[in-house]
C-alpha cells in the first residue's frame, strides 16, 4: 500500500496501523519476514526522508539501514497509544538522518553511536486522526498559516537537522526569537489542522512571527 | 533539568532541534517528572504532519538495500537470539498522558514476557507457523554475525575516520554479501559457508545460483602478487575438482566473485586455492578455504 495516499486514509488508517502493529509484534519475536514486510511498506518513505535530510544517496542508505536495524532490535520499545507504528518508525529514520548530517558538521557535538532509537516522538500523535479529512489544498492552507520566518525555522530544524542554536546563528536571529518562531509555527499548524484553540499560545500570539 | 527548562525546550525537542545531550536531559525529565506536559503533547502531535506538508519527493531506495538490511538483521538474530523477552520500555514508565490524549484500553505490560497488544498477539500466534523465508539468511548469519557487526559499524560513518582502507574493505565485502544474498534467494539456490583451511585465514560465504554459478564473498585473503590467482573449485563426491574461475586480491584482502556455472548439488564441496598462475586444471597451490553446499531446508522464495 502506498502510504502517501491521502484520500483513502480515513477508512484505512486504523487497519493499516493494526497490520503494522501485528508486524512489529512479530519483529519483537524475531520474525525476519515481519521486518521485511515493514521495510517493504515504508522503505520509500524512509529513504525519501533520509535523502532529503542528507542530500547524499549513500549516506541515506546507511541511515535507512541503521534505522531498520534499530527498529529490529528495539521493536519492543514501541508503545501503543503513543502514535502509530508508521510515525514511530519514520521518527527513528528522521533521528538517524539528523545524526548523520550533524556528524558531517565538525563543529557539532558527536552523538552516541549506538544510542537507542529515539524516543523523542513517542508522544501522542494527532496526525493519523487528522489526516483522514484533509486533502492537499487543506494541507497547503495549513502551511500557509505560518509566517515565512516560522516556516524557515521549522524547515531548518526538521529538514536541515540544525539545532535551535544553529538556526539562530545561521539566520542572525536571537535564540529566544527562534524558540518562539518554532513554537508558534507548530501551534499554528496544529490549530489549522485540528481546528483547536487550546490556549497554549495565549500571551504569545502575534509575537515572534515577524 | 527543571520542569520549566524542559517546557522551554518542548518545541525544539519535538522537532529534534536540540543537541542530543540536551535532548536526553529532556527525555530524562519527562520520564521522571509528575507534572503535566501538555505543551509536549500538543506540539509533538503536529510533527508527523510535517512529512505530508513537505511535499516530499518520493524516491525508491536501491534494491540491494533491502537485502543488506535483512542480512544484517538475520546476523543480529543469530548473534543475539530472542528469548521472547521484551525489554521494558523507558517510555512506558513515563507518566500517563493527560486526559486529552487517552491511552488505549490495552495497557502495555513491560514486565510480561511478551508485551503484544492483543490484536498483534493474535496475529503473532496465527503467523507463528509460517515457513521462514529467511532460513538461508539465518544459516549464513551464524557465520557472518561478526561481519554484520562490522557492517553496522561501517554504516556509522565517521567512526572509521582515518581507517579508509578498512572502510573500503568493509564496503567491498558488504557489496559482495549483497550479491550472495541476491543469489541465495533464487529458486533451488544453495548456500555455502567457507571456513579457513588449516593455517589460512580466508573465510566467507557463497550462494550457488540457479544456473550453478557460485557467488562468493570472501575476506581475510592474503593479497595476490605477480601472476597469482585464487581459483574456485567445485568437488562432487570422488570426482576430480572442477575449476570454475579465479580472481586476484589486492590490499583490501576482500573479494566478491561469481564463478562459471558448474554442476554443484547439495553436498558438493566448494574450495578456494591460491594458484601460482591462472589456468590450473588441478589445484597445485594451497587450499585456503572450503565449505559444503547446503540446500535450504525450506525456501519458498
Ligand atoms: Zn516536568
Amino acid at each position: 500500500m502506498n502510504e502517501s495516499q491521502h484520500g483513502l486514509r480515513g477508512r484505512t488508517a486504523s487497519s493499516v496501523d493494526d497490520s503494522d502493529q501485528a508486524a512489529l509484534a512479530l519483529v519483537t519475536a524475531g520474525q525476519l519476514d515481519a521486518l521485511q514486510e515493514l521495510y517493504d511498506r515504508y522503505k520509500t518513505m524512509a529513504y525519501s526522508i533520509a535523502l532529503r535530510i542528507t542530500a547524499d544517496g549513500a549516506l541515506a542508505e546507511d541511515v535507512v539501514q541503521e534505522a531498520f536495524l534499530g527498529i529490529w532490535r528495539n521493536a519492543g520499545r514501541y508503545v501503543e497509544g503513543r502514535g502509530s507504528v508508521k510515525t514511530w518508525m519514520l521518527a527513528i529514520v528522521h533521528h538517524r538522518a539528523v545524526d548523520a548530517v550533524r556528524r558531517r558538521r565538525p563543529t557539532t557535538e558527536l552523538p552516541e553511536r549506538e544510542a537507542v532509537p529515539p524516543p523523542a516522538l513517542q508522544l501522542p500523535d494527532i496526525w493519523s486522526d487528522v489526516a483522514a479529512g484533509l486533502d492537499r489544498e487543506e494541507i497547503a492552507a495549513a502551511m500557509a498559516t505560518l509566517s515565512d520566518v516560522q516556516r524557515e525555522a521549522i524547515e531548518l530544524a526538521y529538514w536541515g537537522g540544525l539545532t535551535q542554536q544553529e538556526i539562530a546563528e545561521r539566520t542572525g536571529t536571537p535564540l529566544g526569537t527562534v524558540k518562539s518562531r518554532v513554537r508558534l509555527g507548530l501551534l499554528s499548524l496544529r490549530r489549522a489542522l485540528v481546528g483547536e484553540g487550546d490556549g497554549l499560545a495565549d500571551g504569545l500570539a502575534g509575537d515572534g512571527g515577524t | 533539568m527543571t520542569h520549566s527548562e524542559a517546557i522551554d525546550r518542548a518545541a525544539a525537542y519535538v522537532l529534534g532541534a536540540l543537541e542530543r545531550t540536551e535532548e536526553a536531559a529532556v527525555r530524562e525529565h519527562l520520564a521522571t517528572c509528575a507534572e503535566p506536559h501538555a505543551e509536549f503533547e500538543a506540539l509533538s502531535g503536529v510533527v508527523p504532519a510535517l512529512l505530508e506538508l513537505a511535499d516530499l519527493e518520493l524516491v525508491e531506495p536501491p534494491a540491494a538495500l533491502g537485502g543488506r538490511i535483512m542480512a544484517a538483521a538475520a546476523a543480529d538474530l543469530a548473534a543475539n537470539p530472542r528469548a521472547g523477552a521484551v525489554t521494558p520500555s523507558a517510555a512506558a514508565s513515563r507518566p500517563t498522558p493527560s486526559a486529552a490524549w487517552p491511552t488505549p484500553s490495552i495497557p502495555t505490560a513491560p514486565s510480561a514476557p511478551t508485551a503484544f497488544p492483543s490484536a498483534a498477539g493474535r496475529a503473532a500466534r496465527s503467523e507463528r507457523n509460517r515457513t521462514g523465508r529467511f532460513d538461508w539468511a539465518l544459516r549464513i548469519a551464524a557465520v557472518i554475525a561478526i561481519v554484520a557487526v562490522g557492517a553496522w559499524g561501517l554504516s556509522l560513518q565517521g567512526q572509521l575516520q582515518g581507517a579508509h582502507d578498512q572502510l573500503e574493505a568493509a564496503r567491498h565485502f558488504d557489496t559482495a554479501i549483497a550479491s550472495v544474498i541476491g543469489a541465495a534467494g533464487q529458486p533451488d539456490a544453495k548456500t555455502v559457508i567457507l571456513k579457513p583451511a588449516e593455517g589460512a585465514t580466508a573465510n566467507g560465504i557463497a550462494a550457488i545460483a540457479s544456473d550453478g554459478s557460485v557467488v562468493l564473498a570472501m575476506r581475510d585473503l592474503t593479497p595476490t602478487s605477480g601472476s597469482q590467482v585464487y581459483e574456485a573449485w567445485v568437488i562432487v563426491g570422488e570426482a576430480a575438482p572442477v575449476p570454475v574461475g579465479g580472481f586476484s586480491v589486492d590490499s583490501d584482502r576482500t573479494a566478491g566473485f561469481t564463478t562459471r556455472p558448474a554442476e554443484a548439488p547439495p553436498g558438493a564441496v566448494i574450495a578456494l586455492s591460491l594458484e601460482p598462475s591462472e589456468g590450473s586444471t588441478v589445484p597445485v597451490g594451497p587450499i585456503v578455504s572450503t565449505g559444503i553446499a547446503l540446500a535450504p531446508a525450506s525456501q519458498n522464495g
